[in-house]
């Protein structure tokens, strides 16, 4: 309509622009997160196996799958046997030394249910025919069953089980909330100092921040270890000073995976804060005080309130990185103090177990996505109040 | 959009396509002393003979890499020394090259369990537990001593795993070396091993790297700890006060694979007869604690290294570590320590 350039360009050199980072997002973000949720259901590399057994349904005559089973196992490539029994003995031990002693003998072995028998009796149990029915379908809930420690009964109906991750879930958790407060708390006067006190000793917190944040995770870690440990430099002073009469155990149990965890992510606490408390002029500190408000009164109503968003974003910050914290938890707790990470790390490097892995994963988004959704209808309800009272 | 993002696809694939196409021979070990030890006795010698540049890495155990590599088909590996078990899983899944051993010379110089499908045996570790020779007025000397707390105070260092564990706990418990795996077979000797852990649960600390009951050892972290024979002695030499204890321990064997389809595969078959040589497996030993597969090696070591290595009167009461045991029931018996570690 009118000729004058548009100060902000078109809005088609926007879009362009844009679409670098979408597709970059798309690539690096959704994508894999969305095959972590189908590696956690699919069971594809089991239901496609058995089409043989599958085919004949439930009913048949025994040698007929047996015949059917045999076909199947004496198909499968060296490869594809291994596979499948990894995967079945997940479900049962036993069951590989079961399918690769019967595979690699398959072709020799008459298609009868009684020369299968006798070549191994354990097929004459019925549980194991059962176990590979069940991983008839190309979509399967049994890692999230595991996971929720929720047992299937034969006629279908649901009891609990061993709920191992459940309770290992609830520690990540109570670990997670405990290593939270304790950066803010520690984080908050810190931030505080860097960003009201004189010149030189603001300078003096911030390098002390940023010199920990530069450092490397594992490197602090084995200094707390360092410092810690039986015969470490704090027992080493408390006990010289006579403060304890022996060394205490201040590693390899709670204490030590906090006070390392904390250390870790105070960083990431301090730092939002930091910002918006130097947005705060310091003439509404003057102004409240002149009014005739205290020193405590005007912290409490001028000043903590205008620093409320700094808390929330770090703390959330530090809230979702120590959920997947697995190192630190590692190397300074004790065996009760093992994170969810700890168990998804060992199923996907030692037991190839990425099916398990995954649906773990899976939990522990949706823990996430539940708390923020909790948080933030607790945040629209106390808006919708305000408003209300207003 | 949907050009656009099959061009970053497509650009993104070349970049990481890039690196693959040239590389040097490379070799996964377990990194530290053990493998400078292999670098003298084997990496060297075998790069001087065929004219090869070698680039070494660290395997930290576990199939996550080789399954990794055989499913993308980038194999950067050419050689990888890894425990018995995990090749042997791993040999399962297609994920190894299989062993010409008529090419090797039929293996009869070996010890029979390192002649397998996939994998040459190379070197045997004990697998038992230290102390720390100040720490007791009495040196501990068995299994027993090892689970009693009330005789021997202090922490107890082990690896978070059933492996190994459970069958200390059976020794512990009085069953014989030769019946261990019967025992852990039924449900009773299962039950049996962890009720003899839970005498010591309260005190377990648990360690990752195989440097840790060395570190907490000598710092009065724990009283006693599970180890590696080589970690022990090699700090022993080094001054410090450790003492191992060879009575019930178990040995297993570590194997050099080769990974399905690296494109250095004869090389590597090469250097595996390097690594079967009797005089490069002595100079390993001497360098680094651990015991040779080629029965010819023994005769040719002094007695003082043989003294520290899982061999001879050393294991005449060990137990040999079942990599078929662990295969079929590593799951549910994993299953059941984290479960009992929880609780």
């Amino acid at each position: 309509m009118s000729s004058a350039p548009r100060p902000y360009g078109s809005r088609a050199a926007a879009l362009i622009l844009l679409m670098l980072p979408v597709a970059l997002y798309l690539l690096v973000f959704v994508y894999p997160l969305s095959s972590v949720v189908t590696l956690s259901v699919d069971n594809s590399a089991l239901s496609g196996r058995f089409e043989n057994l599958s085919a004949l349904g439930t009913g048949a005559a025994p040698d007929d799958e047996a015949a059917a089973l045999l076909a199947d196992l004496g198909g499968m490539e060296k490869k594809q046997l291994g596979e499948v029994a990894r995967m079945l003995n997940q479900q049962r031990s036993g069951f590989r030394s079961l399918i690769m002693s019967t595979g690699k003998e398959a072709e020799g072995i008459t298609p009868t249910m009684a020369e299968l028998v006798a070549f191994d009796d354990r097929w004459s149990e019925p549980g194991y025919w059962e176990i590979i029915r069940e991983n008839a379908a190309p979509i399967t809930w049994k890692h999230y069953q595991r996971a929720l420690g929720i047992t299937v009964a034969e006629d279908g109906s649901l009891s609990s089980g061993e709920d191992l991750y459940l309770q290992v879930m609830l520690r990540t958790l109570v670990i997670t909330f405990q290593v939270t407060l304790l950066t803010l708390l520690v984080g908050y006067p810190l931030a505080y100092a860097a960003a009201n006190a004189s010149a030189r000793v603001s300078t003096f917190v911030l390098a002390v921040v940023l010199l920990s944040f530069w450092t490397s995770v594992l490197v602090r870690t084995t200094a707390w270890v360092v410092l810690l440990q039986t015969n470490g430099l704090v027992n080493t002073v408390l006990v010289s000073l006579g403060l304890v009469a022996e060394p205490v155990q201040l590693i390899f149990n709670r204490f030590g995976a906090l006070l390392a965890m904390t250390h870790v992510l105070l960083p990431f606490a301090i730092l939002p804060m930091l910002n918006v408390m130097r947005t705060i002029p310091p003439s509404q500190a003057d102004a409240s005080r002149s009014l005739g408000a205290g020193p405590i009164e005007t912290f409490l109503r001028v000043y903590f309130p205008q620093t409320l968003r700094g808390v929330a974003v770090g703390g959330g910050t530090v809230f979702i990185l120590s959920l997947g914290f697995y190192v630190t938890p590692a190397l300074t707790g004790g065996p009760e103090d093992q994170m969810l990470a700890w168990f998804i790390a060992d199923f996907v490097n030692k037991t190839l177990n990425w099916g398990m892995a995954a649906a773990l994963s899976v939990l522990l988004l949706v823990m996430v996505a539940l708390l923020v959704a909790v948080a933030g209808l607790a945040r629209w309800a106390t808006a919708r109040r305000k408003v209300e009272v207003a | 959009m949907r050009h656009f993002g099959s061009a970053t696809i497509s650009a993104l694939a070349v970049i990481c396509a890039g690196p693959a196409i040239a590389r040097d021979f490379t070799i996964a070990a377990w990194g530290g002393n053990y493998q400078d030890a292999q670098r003298a006795a084997y990496f060297d010698p075998f790069a001087k003979a065929q004219g090869l540049t070698i680039l070494e890495t660290t395997y930290l155990g576990g199939l996550a890499e080789l399954k990794a590599m055989g499913d993308t088909g980038n194999v950067t590996w050419d050689l990888v020394m890894m425990g018995g078990t995990d090749a042997q899983l791993a040999c399962d899944e297609g994920l190894l090259e299989e062993i010409d051993w008529e090419a090797l010379g039929g293996g009869s110089v070996l010890l029979p369990g390192a002649v397998q499908e996939c994998a040459v045996g190379n070197v045997v570790i004990g697998n038992g537990f230290a102390y720390n020779a100040s720490a007791f007025p009495e040196a501990p000397k068995d299994w027993a001593d090892f689970f009693n707390l009330e005789k021997f105070p202090g922490k107890r260092g082990m690896t978070n795993n059933p492996t190994m564990n459970l069958e200390y706990a059976l020794m512990a418990d009085g069953v014989p070396p030769a019946e261990v795996y019967a025992v852990l077979s039924t449900p009773e000797g299962v039950d049996r091993a962890f009720a003899k852990l839970d005498t010591i649960k309260a005190e377990l600390q648990f360690w990752e790297a195989g440097s840790q009951p060395v570190e907490w050892l000598v710092a009065g972290n724990v009283g006693m700890s599970t180890a590696y024979n080589g970690r022990i002695i090699t700090a022993k030499k080094e001054g410090k006060p450790l003492e191992f204890v060879w009575n019930n321990h178990v040995y297993n064997m570590d194997v050099w694979a080769v990974p399905k389809d690296s494109p250095f595969k004869d090389q590597a078959f090469e250097f595996l007869k390097v690594a079967n040589d009797a005089a490069a497996q002595v100079k390993f030993s001497e360098k680094m604690p651990y015991g040779p597969t080629n029965t010819g090696a023994t005769a040719m070591m002094p007695a003082e290294v043989v003294a520290n290595l899982p061999m001879g009167d050393n294991i005449s009461t060990a137990l040999a570590y079942s990599d078929a045991f662990w295969i079929e029931n590593y799951d549910a018996l994993k299953e059941r320590w984290s479960s009992w570690v929880v609780q």
